[in-house]
Formats: C-alpha cells, sequence, structure tokens
C-alpha cells in the first residue's frame, strides 16, 4: 500500500520542475531550431567533424575516453533540407511487417521455460488480402536459460535473440516472395536496425554476428531491410548542431557541453518536419556501427513525420547504408509509409498487425501452461508454482 | 468450427442461464446464423439438448477497428488491402444471443416446452439445428409460449421469425401450419390485441 500523504511535497515540488523544465526545453526549442537553419552544408559540416571523429576513433581503440554520438550527415546539401512524400502509384512493392514478443523465464512458474513469437504481415500492394505469419519456440534447455556464470537469462538476452529470430522470420519471407515478384521488397521492424545492445560475454557476441548474418540474408534475398522507432528518443542531431557551433580548437574540449542536452531529436521534428517529409540521411560512428560496417550493413537513419498537421508523428527511419543510395526505392518506401500511417494515426498497418499477430496474450500463456502441466502430469509429475507466486496471485486479485 | 450436411457448429457458449445463453463465434460471415434461427446445446452431460433461438448478433469491436473505422474507405483502392485484413484475417468476434423455447429428452427423444433444467454450461459447442429437429420442435405451437410471455426479447419480430422458417419446412401444409400457430396467439394474446395483430401482419407480409 502506498501512503501518498507522506510524499505530498515531493509531488507538489514535482509539479513545480515540470513547469520550469517546460519553460527551458521551450526556449531550447527555438535555439535548436535557429542553428538548424543556419547550419552549413553537409561537406562542410563532415569536414569540420574530422578532429571529433578522429578523437571518437581513438577513443575506440583505447586511447582516449570521448565517446560521440552525434549524426553524421550523408547526404549532399543543408541538413534543414525536408523530402516530401512523392504521389506515386503504390502498385509494384511488397511491405513485409514483423514484430516479436516472448513469455520470460519465470523461476517462480511451474516449470522453467521462455517462449518467443515472431508475427508478420505481408502487405503486397496489389488489390489482394495480406498474408500473416507466426512462428514461436519453445526453449526449455539448461543450456537456453542459463547464463555462462549459471544466472538465469534476462530480458536482455531475451531480447537479442528475439531481435535476430525477426530478422531471421524477415530473410526468409523476402526469399519467399521473391520466388513470386521482381518488385522491391521491404522488410520492416518495429524497432531499430542498428544492433542497440552493448557487447558483454559470449552470447551478446553470438547473437550480434547471427543478427548481421539475418541483416545481410535479407539482402541476398532481394529485401531492403527497414528498421521503425516510433517516438525516437537519442539527441544525435542535437549533438550534431552542437559540434557544428564549435569552433575547431574547441569542438573535442567542449563537445560535452551541449546546451540542447535537456532534449531529444523529436521534439525537434516535431517543430520543424512536415507532414509526410523525410529529412537528409544520417550515419553514427559507434562501435557498434563499426561493427554493422565491417559486414557490410552499415545504418543510416532519417527522421521522418508519418502524421498530420494537427497530429504529427515522428520515427526514426533506419537502413542500411547500401539501400539509402536507392533513390527510386527510397521514393517507394517513403510513399508506402506515409500510406500505412494514414490509417492509424501515423504508426504503419503492418507493425500494428505483425504486433497483433506476435502478441503472446495472458490467456494464451495460461493456455500453454495448462498444456505444459498436462503433459507433466502424464509424466509423473506434479509440478507447481513457488508459494511467492501463489501468494502474488492471491494478492493481484484484490 | 464444423460443418456436416445439415448442421454447422456456431461457437460456444459463453455465459448462461435457464432463459437463454450467448455464444461467441468466429465463424466467417456467410456462416453466421441469421435472426430466427432455431440451435441446440447440450445439457445435463449430454442427457438433455436445450432449444433455442437466435434473437440478437452483434459484431465485438476493438481499439484498432475503432481508429480504423474513421480512417479507411470502402471502395477506395488505398483501403482495399487493409479491408480485406480485417475482414480475412482478423476474424472478428461475434457474440450470438440466444432465447430458449424448450428442451429435448435425449433418452426418449421427446420435445418438453418451457425452460431446461439447467442452462448449457460455458464452452459448450452450440448447433443449428437441422430441418428435422426444426419440424419436430415446431409441431405443436407450444413451443411459443416461452416467447410470449418474455418481455426482455424482441418476441413480436421472433415469433413470425420462427414460423416462417417452421413453414418454409412443410410446403405441403404452410397455410393449415400458420392458421393453427395464428389461433393459438389470438387465443393466447385475447386480451392483447395490438400485440396479436402486430405480430400476424408481420407474418402476412411475407
Amino acid at each position: 500500500m502506498l501512503h501518498i500523504e507522506r510524499i505530498r511535497e515531493e509531488i507538489i515540488t514535482l509539479g513545480h520542475r515540470a513547469a520550469q523544465d517546460r519553460q527551458t526545453r521551450r526556449q531550447a526549442l527555438v535555439l535548436a531550431q535557429v542553428w538548424l537553419d543556419e547550419a552549413v552544408e553537409a561537406g562542410q559540416l563532415r569536414a569540420h567533424l574530422a578532429p571529433l571523429l578522429a578523437a571518437a576513433d581513438r577513443a575506440a581503440t583505447g586511447a582516449g575516453a570521448l565517446r560521440w554520438h552525434g549524426g553524421i550527415p550523408c547526404s549532399p546539401g543543408k541538413i534543414n533540407r525536408q523530402r516530401p512524400t512523392e504521389d506515386i502509384p503504390l502498385t509494384d512493392l511488397v511491405l513485409i511487417g514483423v514484430d516479436g514478443s516472448q513469455i520470460y523465464p519465470d523461476r517462480h512458474a511451474l516449470i522453467l521455460y521462455y517462449l518467443l513469437q515472431v508475427g508478420a504481415l505481408i502487405f503486397r500492394y496489389d488489390g489482394n488480402t495480406p498474408t500473416v505469419h507466426a512462428r514461436e519456440w519453445l526453449r526449455y534447455d539448461e543450456a537456453d536459460l542459463y547464463d555462462d556464470q549459471g544466472y538465469l537469462i534476462g530480458g536482455e538476452t531475451l531480447g537479442m535473440e528475439r531481435m535476430v529470430k525477426e530478422i531471421e522470420v524477415l530473410a526468409d519471407l523476402v526469399e519467399q516472395e521473391r520466388r513470386s515478384t521482381a518488385n522491391p521488397v521491404f522488410a520492416l521492424s518495429d524497432g531499430p536496425l542498428l544492433w542497440p545492445y552493448v557487447e558483454r560475454g559470449n552470447r551478446a557476441g553470438t547473437h550480434f554476428t547471427a543478427y548481421l548474418g539475418a541483416l545481410g540474408k535479407v539482402q541476398k534475398a532481394g529485401g531492403i531491410p527497414v528498421g521503425y522507432v516510433d517516438r525516437p528518443g537519442g539527441r544525435p542531431l542535437l549533438e550534431l548542431l552542437w559540434a557544428g557551433r564549435l569552433a575547431p580548437e574547441e569542438l573535442v574540449a567542449r563537445i560535452e557541453e551541449n546546451p540542447l542536452k535537456m532534449l531529444s531529436d523529436d521534439e525537434l521534428m516535431l517543430e520543424v518536419l512536415a507532414p509526410g517529409a523525410w529529412t537528409p540521411w544520417y550515419t553514427r560512428a559507434t562501435a557498434t556501427n563499426r561493427r554493422h560496417a565491417g559486414d557490410g550493413q552499415e545504418i543510416w537513419f532519417c527522421y521522418a513525420n508519418l502524421g498530420t498537421q494537427h497530429s504529427p508523428a515522428i520515427a526514426r527511419i533506419e537502413v542500411p547504408a547500401w539501400a539509402a543510395g536507392q533513390d527510386v526505392a527510397m521514393t517507394a518506401l517513403q510513399a508506402a509509409l506515409s500510406h500505412q500511417g494514414e490509417a492509424l494515426d501515423g504508426y504503419p498497418y503492418v507493425l500494428a498487425r505483425a504486433h497483433e499477430e506476435a502478441l503472446v496474450t495472458t490467456q494464451d500463456k495460461t493456455m500453454l501452461e495448462q498444456a505444459i502441466q498436462r503433459e507433466l502430469f502424464s509424466a509423473g509429475i506434479l509440478a507447481q508454482p513457488s508459494n511467492k507466486a501463489r501468494q502474488k496471485l492471491l494478492l493481484g486479485r484484490k | 468450427m464444423t460443418t456436416t450436411a445439415q448442421t454447422i457448429t456456431i461457437g460456444n457458449v459463453l455465459r448462461a442461464d435457464i432463459r437463454g445463453f450467448v455464444v461467441a463465434s468466429r465463424i466467417p460471415e456467410p456462416e453466421v446464423p441469421t435472426f430466427g434461427t432455431f440451435v441446440s446445446a447440450p445439457v445435463q452431460q449430454g442427457r438433455t439438448e436445450v432449444i433455442g433461438l437466435v434473437y440478437n448478433i452483434s459484431l465485438q469491436d476493438d481499439p484498432f477497428l475503432r481508429n480504423l473505422a474513421v480512417t479507411v474507405t470502402p471502395g477506395d483502392p488505398r483501403s482495399e488491402e487493409i479491408i480485406k485484413d480485417q475482414r480475412e484475417n482478423r476474424v472478428i468476434p461475434v457474440e450470438i444471443a440466444v432465447v430458449s423455447v424448450g428442451y429435448r429428452l435425449n433418452e426418449t427423444s421427446a420435445y418438453v416446452y418451457g425452460f431446461p433444467p439447467q442452462p448449457p454450461m460455458v464452452l459448450n459447442s452450440i448447433t443449428v439445428c437441422d430441418e428435422d429437429a426444426i419440424r419436430s420442435i415446431t409441431a405443436s405451437p407450444d413451443f411459443l409460449r416461452t416467447l410470449l410471455d418474455n418481455r426482455d426479447v424482441p418476441t413480436d419480430e421472433l415469433i413470425p421469425a420462427a414460423l416462417l422458417r417452421a413453414a418454409q419446412l412443410r410446403p405441403e401444409a404452410r397455410r393449415d401450419f400458420l392458421l393453427s400457430a395464428g389461433r393459438y396467439l389470438a387465443r393466447y394474446l385475447g386480451r392483447d390485441p395490438i400485440r396479436l395483430e402486430r405480430i400476424l401482419a408481420r407474418i402476412d407480409q411475407e
């Protein structure tokens, strides 16, 4: 039970703080817009960033402490340029959306296991009914359940395996589609395409390698992998804007003093990006992206507004560098994503449906555990959840 | 859901009481039963079959549909695949409400008019009655009795629908069947001529 009266003072302070922060953010947003409009051309900016990137390189090899996660402009021209959606017929392309869900291993459950499920929707833009697809993996071997130190695996490890499975399913579906169409096939996943996990331990390295392999399979099958990040956090563009304001000699020394730190890129995009428009492409010089680049899968990103004037919906679109350079394909992808967003307030329809197909509901979990319990019973094992789990169940019913 | 030459299993009981029950179904549109369809469900561990009439069919919505309802346009090529996906891949749950009219004792095959001794249990399967069963149930106009006393369902529409469905199965004796039912209604509704007229007029329209 929570005694709200005991934290009343803190709640009042929180309210005041939020009002002050709002004012500060508003001023920072105005400044960010000015900096974006005044920013020099992409080529000049890249040249300006050279000492910073060299310092970041040295840090990556252990010869320094600088970590810079800013965006590096990849497209020519001014960085405040916007590319509107072209009015092209949506007939000759395939969009495959994929998403995953899981049941985490629970040491208080009647038996240790975890489950991954990946759902997909294949939307062909040919007037026919889209095709649904789902695949699941039930893991119960000790080698899958425990890490190298003997601890039960956590959400991060499961998240890695799920991400690998999503891209592997996409690779299979692209290959399948490719047999019947010569049209562009976009393989859209709900989340970043750039591997978001820090490499820690053997298992993380294995998953990352498998992930890069799966991205390669999508490419080999003739598909274009696309990551879709709804309401993206992070501020690579704001970091770039700050770096652009610094004189070359103070670039390394003052890079961490960004006065726009309290903002994120999507807040700026909400102010400036027109409905349907995409920003130019950027990349990031992180260790993870270098590893991607080593496998020919360096990730570029841009921001997109899939919403309307009254209800903007900012997303970060991530694609491999080899795909970002395909102008015709990117124009088609932009038009397709705009169309997909029209139906669901700026969120792609294929991803919403893929999520629905992937979702393991509480009811599904109950049915699965009943089936497991029946099997255990017929094998002469009477499995019970832990006392703690039973107590929680009873208290949860209050 | 299984289909035989004459019977279709339409779904499972969601909630029930003596007077009727609600069935949850995910069958495709052509197989959804119509208003006035005779259906049966097992009760008392299969010793008895409750017989009822479908009096309401409701499609359940969800947040997805509520959103799409204002953004997609039937007939617009930009909405074509989305509408097909919603209709064919996402089978929307249908709730079918049934009112009890009697029950069948499976041991003797006799029909009893009135409320069953027990409601059907949840998750029991509901089946559309075949033509022979409908002829047997409606052999006596007494099957109308529980309907005439029921004010919770639209019986003035349901009674004509059920009578016309049963009459259709008696091409040789259609007129006699309807006349006999009309006399029964006249006796039962002698003190409510307006209601009687409304029901008879509805039958006469067909």
